[in-house]
């Protein structure tokens, strides 16, 4: 028995080495940023930068793993945080127009409501926050109510991106097989 | 009882195996160090793809988001936040004296992949001896064998890989010290100190630690 304890012990060391110690592990939904013009930081170190950045947007990827997004891991109807861990965090670098209201350059939380054919966007001005646990309506900037766009492409990974249009730019949430774009208008 | 030790001794030589498969295959990749942290992953999303090197963010005070929902903050604002791309070891050799080597010591490196690093100060901090300004910096490091020197640089909203020395604000010289067990996924997070907080940078079997002074 002792040599079978001996044996367990040695093979519970060698498992030991591979894990981690108390620094923080990657996030099963990791972060990313995208900006506004497209792929900003590459095209500044490349010289090629037309115009100034615009917008970044910094929120997390949940993936869809076969699950059915929305409907059901995300409920409709209810407040959502259009991503996963801190609450999505949007940045104007510019004055910018939403849905008729000026909004100031700067940080500001972005969520949405989501619903079977149409999401309700929702700048806030409440930062650094995790979720929509704590999502306060009197901190809103805009709201604004966008249809939603099937598409036959699902997206695995949720994702949003900066759409270029003739007044400015779209901001477009993808994920599974639902698009949704709020349009950014320059002042 | 007498079939199982043996059958534990098999399973052992099989386990011990399996191991040295697991080094030798780390050897293979070691001769040939690739650069492929900051390639997308073959993922097929046309919009977006996801990165190898996963994003992630570090708050002063500690995980302030999650603490700012569930009420228990003392401070109302965040000191400072770290935005940083997270490569991992994979097998490869990390820090060393030449191009084998993925940080060779001597030649600047972003502190993770992807974007240039940005820390940002919601408040003046003191780091060096020298009082940093309230914003938005790109850090970068040099890393030696015993010290690593951390710069703060201006050049924000840039990628990594070009890296503008004439944009320094801020130079600190910081003592590598030994974090074992080795660290598969780069990290960097910031740890309470008396006199503020250290901003902890480590990866692999190094670790490094910055000072940050600022009044809590």
């Amino acid at each position: 028995m002792k040599r079978f304890m001996a044996i367990v012990l040695f093979l519970i060391a060698g498992l030991s080495g591979f894990a981690q110690s108390q620094l923080p592990p990657i996030d099963k939904s990791p972060l990313d940023i995208s900006y506004y013009p497209d792929n900003y930081p590459v095209l500044k170190i490349q010289d090629k930068v037309e115009g100034p950045l615009m917008a970044r947007v910094i929120y997390s990827r949940p993936q869809k793993n076969e699950r059915i997004i929305f409907g059901n891991l995300i409920e409709y109807g209810k407040v959502w945080r259009l991503g996963a861990n801190e609450a999505t965090e949007v940045e104007f670098y510019v004055p910018v127009k939403i849905n008729n209201v000026k909004i100031k350059k700067g940080r500001y939380s972005i969520f949405a409501i989501p619903n079977s054919d149409k999401w309700t966007l929702i700048i806030n001005r409440e930062n650094d926050t995790w979720g929509s646990f704590r999502y306060d309506l009197k901190k809103d900037i805009v709201r604004m109510e966008v249809p939603v766009q099937k598409q036959t492409e699902i997206a695995e990974s949720f994702s949003l991106v900066f759409e270029k249009t003739k007044l400015g730019f779209n901001l477009a949430a993808l994920w599974d097989d639902v698009k949704v774009t709020m349009p950014v208008y320059l002042q | 009882m007498k079939i199982l030790p043996k059958f534990f001794s098999a399973l052992c030589i099989v386990y011990v195996i399996v191991l040295l498969g697991a080094c030798t295959q780390n050897k293979n990749d070691n001769a040939s160090v690739t650069l492929k942290d900051s390639l997308k992953l073959p993922e097929g999303n046309e919009y977006a793809t996801t990165d190898q090197s996963p994003m992630d963010i570090s708050y002063f005070p500690k995980e302030f988001p999650q603490n700012k929902m569930s009420g228990t903050l003392l401070l109302q604002a965040p000191v400072a936040r770290v935005i940083y791309s997270r490569p991992h070891k994979k097998g490869r050799p990390i820090f060393g004296i030449d191009e084998k080597n993925l940080c060779p010591y001597g030649k600047p490196w972003r502190l993770g992949a992807n974007e240039s690093t940005e820390i940002e100060f919601f408040m003046p901090v003191v780091i060096n001896g020298k009082n940093v300004n309230a914003g938005r910096y790109v850090m970068y490091c040099i890393p030696h064998a015993d010290k690593w020197i951390v710069v703060l640089n201006s050049n924000i909203d840039s990628w990594g890989l070009q890296i503008d020395p004439s944009k320094d604000i801020l130079q600190a010289e910081v003592p590598v010290q030994k974090h074992i067990p080795a660290l598969e996924d780069f990290t960097i997070v910031f740890e309470s100190a008396g006199y503020g907080a250290d901003l902890i940078m480590a990866w692999d079997e190094v670790k490094v630690s910055l000072p940050v002074t600022f009044s809590k």
